[in-house]
């Protein structure tokens, strides 16, 4: 018998409420940034709304940084990475400040490119180099809300979770106590 | 028996101030008396199903996200500048979020000034109570949390992959202090709740409530006791005081952000070592100029997080480091005092499962922390298994809780800025740490290590310090303020030092011997 979680349960159920936060105030908290970004639904499956005001150039662009943040070449296709930029496409074409930072910040990057290389940003080559690029702008707010969304969008996407050999959620299976891999460790002598 | 109601006026009342593993305890403990009592908890109610297996879900439903700083020199003041500590606002308080390591204080751990001869830069000082002293409270702690080991008579957990990939490099090293306990969490059905699934989600609220918390094993059973009223969402403002200087009671803004006095006969105040100490600094009178209990200027000062950090590396096989809890096991080997190590104190080593959600944003913290590596790591999340360090942390009069000059909360109080630089002892443990660390992974055939430095704390300590004499501290050591009688601290901020070990079982035992003394000077009619 369990105890009785009465009071528990009797008290006022339902969603509980985050304190009104400004992006400021959370940035820097690393994923929470992506909460800021607004891209958690979007990133999960909603489709973006249709993109307006950025150029196919400048889209392929931002693909291309969002896969040199975290480079999965081979372990994730263009599509988690896309459902990111999406988002901050959509959400530029509701909110003209988003706007401004990407163009701003898509601007910045291809003048950095060019100076170093001569070359814009998605024809440089080599991967190295593209991460030295962003490394040069990667404190600004047009990386960081890149970063964020990626964050979120790759690595607390439930579905992309087996690809990395991560579990998720285990309670409703009850846990892995029963589970034959517990415990075992086949590649050690113990 | 119908859950207690009492009027705002009722001055018979003791008012507790946080609901958490000191709140929660004090709550049933002196409920069980016959005590009655009123629990005001900033947060709001938490129902199990509001629990997921779910990082960063949780993350945002339970922290404490009321405007903070980060201050000092440790890389949070940069990487974290909002959340200095990562701590429940919430029924419950931290221990919906507590790991449930349950260690005790060593006997020399609660006399750091006889053992080291004080260290410079550093305030340490010794306990005004002793582990002979504590050691009856640490024994009916165990009982009441369910702590795995001798004194319940309850096996440690099972050892899961990843902690036997650790033992293993321990062992390897020379090591032989490797245990899978001692752990509030059930590894049999024990008091009402059911034993362990390994789920591995404690921290962010144990589903099952195989693990303790005040939650749903202390704050139901205080109710149940017909003493005990609990009002959620109810943040504490400030605490008043007569002519004579004793408090009377507490200005609280309730759910709908009205301000309420809630007299009492005993204020109690367990809010963690940000929260409380910021508490007492709000309250200052004109009789308390410096704010309350504060004669000897230590309310504030002092504060401790554990010398922390982490190290993760990336295995040559399979650890599935999220199958099974989340601190499956822990390393003792240099948990004493030997200052031939180039430092003061020791270490514990806890093996301590992230997510992928956490292990991707702390793996390198802050906004530096992306690019090929951290995502070549990440790509083999499987095989990769870590440890948090949990070290002694000096207690130094420059880290604090201070009040922003300026900036004020939705409640209109001034924002705390919480103040963290190492000492020099902090930064040569961890860097000793860190090397015995790779020395382990090394020997298991590791070839890529991850250093992470410490994370927004979880072990918050030291703000109100107890102290045999007035001058040297804030509270005696029963968590009684020096200056005035009814007025007690009831968390963490007690800590004079932080030892090697986590906090909770301490706070818990030094609420039950609190509650004990609360009662006995009541009684007396001594307060």
């Amino acid at each position: 018998m369990y105890y009785d979680l009465s009071i528990v349960r009797a008290a006022t159920p339902g969603q509980i409420k985050l304190p009104p936060m400004s992006r400021r105030q959370l940035l820097g908290t690393t994923a929470a940034v992506a909460l800021a970004a607004g891209v958690m639904t979007t990133a999960f499956g909603r489709r973006a709304l249709a993109a307006a005001g950025f150029s196919d150039d400048q889209k392929l662009t931002l693909l291309r940084v969002a896969r040199d943040v975290y480079p999965h070449e081979t372990l994730l296709d263009n599509a988690p990475y896309q459902a990111v930029i999406d988002a901050i496409i959509a959400e530029a074409g509701k909110d003209a400040k988003v706007a401004d930072l990407v163009n701003a910040g898509l601007a910045d990057l291809e003048k950095r490119s060019n100076a170093t290389y001569k070359s814009n940003y998605v024809a440089v080559k080599d991967p190295l180099q593209r991460e030295g690029i962003l490394r040069q702008i990667e404190l600004t707010d047009f990386f960081q809300k890149i970063r964020g969304g990626l964050l979120f969008g790759l690595y607390n996407n439930k579905a992309l979770y087996p690809k990395f050999g991560y579990d998720g959620s285990s309670w409703e299976k009850g846990g892995f106590i029963n589970d034959p891999s517990f415990g075992k460790v086949d590649w050690l002598n113990l | 028996m119908a859950a207690a109601k009492f009027d705002l006026a009722d001055d018979s009342v003791v008012v507790i101030v946080g609901s958490g593993a000191g709140g929660g305890t004090m709550a049933h403990e002196l409920s069980a008396k016959g005590i009655k009592c009123v629990v005001l908890e900033a947060g709001k109610t938490l129902t199990m199903d509001d629990i997921e297996n779910d990082e960063w879900a949780m993350f945002m439903k339970i922290s404490w996200l009321d405007k903070r700083y980060s201050g000092g020199t440790w890389h949070g003041s940069v990487n974290h500048p909002n959340l200095p500590a990562w701590i429940v606002k919430g029924l419950g308080g931290s221990t919906v979020h507590w790991a449930a390591v349950s260690l005790r204080y060593q006997p020399h751990e609660f006399k750091m000034l006889t053992t080291t001869g004080g260290v410079p830069g550093a305030n340490i000082a010794d306990w005004p109570v002793t582990y002979d002293e504590m050691k009856p409270y640490y024994d009916k702690a165990e009982l009441k949390m369910g702590v795995t080991g001798d004194v319940t008579g309850m096996s440690h957990l099972p050892w899961s992959s990843d902690f036997k990939v650790l033992a293993e490099g321990a062992r390897r090293i020379g090591y032989n202090k490797i245990t899978a306990g001692p752990m509030a969490i059930n590894s049999k059905e024990r008091d009402g709740r059911p034993a362990c699934q390994q789920i591995g989600f404690c921290m962010q609220g144990c589903k099952i409530g195989a693990k303790w918390s005040t939650l749903y094993s202390e704050l139901p059973r205080a109710v149940d006791s017909g003493n005990c009223e609990i009002r959620t969402n109810c943040m504490v403002l400030k605490v008043e005081h007569d002519k004579s200087g004793k408090v009377t009671g507490v200005v609280y803004a309730d759910k709908d952000g009205k301000q309420q006095v809630q007299k009492a006969k005993v204020v109690c105040v367990a809010g963690n070592s940000i929260e409380s100490p910021r508490l007492l600094l709000n309250s200052a009178s004109s009789m308390y100029p410096d704010g309350l209990a504060n004669s000897s200027g230590q309310v504030g000062k002092n504060y401790m997080t554990h010398m922390t950090g982490g190290v993760y590396a990336v295995m040559p096989g399979k650890v599935h480091q999220n199958r099974g809890t989340q601190v499956a096991g822990i390393v003792r080997d240099e948990a004493h005092h030997d200052a031939k190590r180039g430092f003061v104190g020791g270490y514990t080593l806890e093996k301590l499962t992230l997510g992928l959600g956490f292990l991707s944003a702390f793996m390198v913290p802050g906004p530096t922390g992306w690019g090929h590596k951290v995502s070549g790591a990440l790509e083999k999340y499987d095989q990769t298994s870590g440890v948090w360090i949990c070290g002694e942390d000096l207690p130094q009069e420059q880290n604090g809780i201070e009040l922003h000059k300026t900036e004020k909360d939705q409640y209109g109080l001034p924002v705390p800025i919480v103040k963290k630089t190492d000492h020099p002892n902090d930064t040569n443990m961890r860097n000793h740490a860190y090397k015995q660390m790779a020395s382990i992974y090394d020997s298991l055939g590791s070839k890529e290590i991850w250093n992470l430095p410490a994370y927004p704390a979880s072990h918050n300590m030291g703000t109100n310090r107890m102290s045999a004499k007035a001058k040297d501290g804030v509270v005696n050591s029963y968590g009684q303020s020096h200056d005035i009688k009814n007025l007690f601290v009831s968390d963490g901020s007690q800590f004079v030092t932080s030892a090697s070990c986590n906090p909770t079982l301490t706070i818990v035992a030094l609420a039950i011997r609190q509650a004990e003394y609360l009662a006995d000077q009541l009684k007396k009619g001594a307060i």
